[in-house]
């Protein structure tokens, strides 16, 4: 659920490029970048992966019991539904640095295709919930990659 | 931040300079690599030129492709084309003064503008307390500039490349850019649904800068000096580059000030409207500025892609995706009043 690249391959590249090689314009701003890496990644460890268990419970609850008239049908996390997802969408059962494994990214992708075709737009139970979710995930990946920018906005 | 850049070789400049101006010789004092410029690469760069049109001493920019880019932008050739045509229309630009391909020069495609006085810089721009007093003036001065780029309208033979991308278009291509992206991104899928259902009629198309805002200026003391970054230009939606300029993604330091972090929407409003005749409509500009959010987020992780995907080391672009969630709390912060 985390954003790419994770923390750790900012790190490594924060390492590997040396500010000496830049324009003296450019040195200022890497600095603040390997900073701000440094943080992140701090953050990150400091959380753990509690939000994302907690996110990733969420959809399992949201999706748990049934599926309705126009929501792709993917009951199980992990399963493959053979094509309901609508063009494109992907199953990648790698968790790509996201610290979760394939279930919560299959659930994760399955709302974002029940989100695209306007599953949830007749339901506004379901509406709501799928947006308090939307909203529990951005700002929990804000908390670590940019509390500034969430404070700045009235968010603590 | 590209890891090196290769200046362009002196003498085959200068002779490109001299035979494109009609100089007997020009002579080149040194380059500098010019900050900003996430897919070109600007070197700034003083020249002596005796005799031809531009005799005398000229402050210069060479602009040239970077390492990759992004399927969005054009082609040097075609940037400058449209660069020639905003300073003919009067926009206030960098004149654009040659174009060239040789390849002993940089390598690829490059060309050549007058370098104009002042910084660019958004945060600086929105947190020097020394340009407080004129920057409803500014924001104004901007209105015009856009209502001034909109008065280049399709059909243009000289600029026969320019794709019309309206609405439709730009949701079929966020769509396919998530489509083939590694994470689902449940939060920008919704809002571009909510571009689907909530599309305004289309007005005739006109220019549009496509990243026309406080970052992509440059500001000599509290004057204007030359609007910068054309390569994404297209025609499209005359409300497309007002939306994208209240995006709160170039609104720096200043989160408040909706108008480009510099002064309220009603200033700039107010010189478009007085320039261009046209009356906004505060629902057109929202869906335009929705769709500004979702494709900004389009383009930060196109460009941490060059990172991700391509191998261009760039702690910059690496850390540009990210930016793609900050976007996702403005959507949700524009849509979401329950």
């Amino acid at each position: 659920m985390r954003d790419l690249p994770p923390s750790r391959d900012l790190l490594d590249l924060a390492q590997r490029l040396s500010a000496d090689e830049l324009p003296p314009t450019e040195r200022e701003r890497h600095a603040h970048l390997v900073a701000t890496a440094r943080a992140i990644a701090a953050r990150e460890a400091a959380a753990g992966d509690a939000w994302q268990r907690k996110i990733a419970q969420e959809l399992v609850e949201f999706y748990d019991h049934s599926w309705r008239p126009g929501e792709s049908r993917d009951p199980l996390h992990g399963r493959s539904t053979g094509g309901d997802m609508g063009p494109g969408f992907r199953r990648d059962d790698t968790a790509n640095g996201t610290g979760r494994g394939a279930g919560a990214q299959d659930l994760s992708f399955r709302l974002a295709a029940d989100l695209r075709n306007g599953a949830f737009e007749t339901t506004p139970s379901r509406e709501k919930a799928a947006r308090a979710i939307l909203w529990r995930l951005v700002l929990a990946k804000l908390r670590e990659t940019n509390p500034q920018f969430l404070a700045a906005n009235g968010f603590e | 931040m590209a890891a090196t850049a290769l200046p362009p070789s002196e003498g085959a400049l200068a002779r490109f300079l001299a035979d494109q101006s009609g100089a007997e010789r020009v002579e080149i004092v040194g380059f500098e690599l010019l900050a900003g410029g996430a897919i070109r690469h600007n070197w700034g760069f003083e020249a002596e030129f005796r005799g031809g049109r531009l005799a005398g001493r000229q402050r210069l920019v060479l602009r040239t492709q970077g390492p990759t880019g992004i399927a969005s932008s054009l082609g040097l050739d075609e940037e400058f084309a449209v660069l020639q045509a905003a300073f003919a229309a009067a926009v206030t630009t960098p004149e654009p003064w040659f174009a060239g391909a040789d390849p002993a020069i940089c390598g690829k495609p490059f060309f050549v503008m007058r370098r104009v006085a002042g910084t660019a810089q958004g945060r600086a721009i929105t947190t020097d307390s020394a340009l407080e007093a004129g920057l409803p003036r500014l924001a104004e001065h901007l209105g015009r500039e856009l209502a001034r780029i909109q008065t280049i309208r399709p059909p243009r033979p000289d600029l026969p490349f320019l794709p019309l991308v309206a609405a439709p278009q730009h949701i079929a291509s966020f769509r396919a850019y998530l489509d083939q992206h590694p994470q689902p991104r449940p939060a920008l899928e919704w809002g571009i649904r909510w571009l689907e259902t909530h599309q305004p009629e289309p007005l005739p198309p006109v220019l549009c800068h496509r990243d026309f805002r406080t970052g992509n200026y440059m500001l000599d003391g509290a004057k204007p000096t030359g609007i910068l970054d054309w390569e994404f230009a297209g025609w499209g939606d005359p409300d497309e580059d007002i939306g994208w300029f209240c995006c709160k993604g170039w609104r720096f330091a200043r989160l408040d000030r909706e108008a480009g972090g510099i002064a309220d929407r009603a200033d700039l409003y107010r010189g478009y409207e007085t320039a261009s005749g046209r009356r906004l409509d505060p629902e057109r500009v929202r869906f335009w500025e929705v769709l500004a959010n979702l494709r900004w987020a389009i383009i930060a992780l196109q460009q941490s892609d060059r990172y991700r995907i391509h191998g261009e080391d760039s702690l910059s672009l690496a850390f540009i995706g990210r930016r793609a969630t900050e976007c996702e709390l403005e959507l949700l912060m524009l849509l979401d009043h329950a």
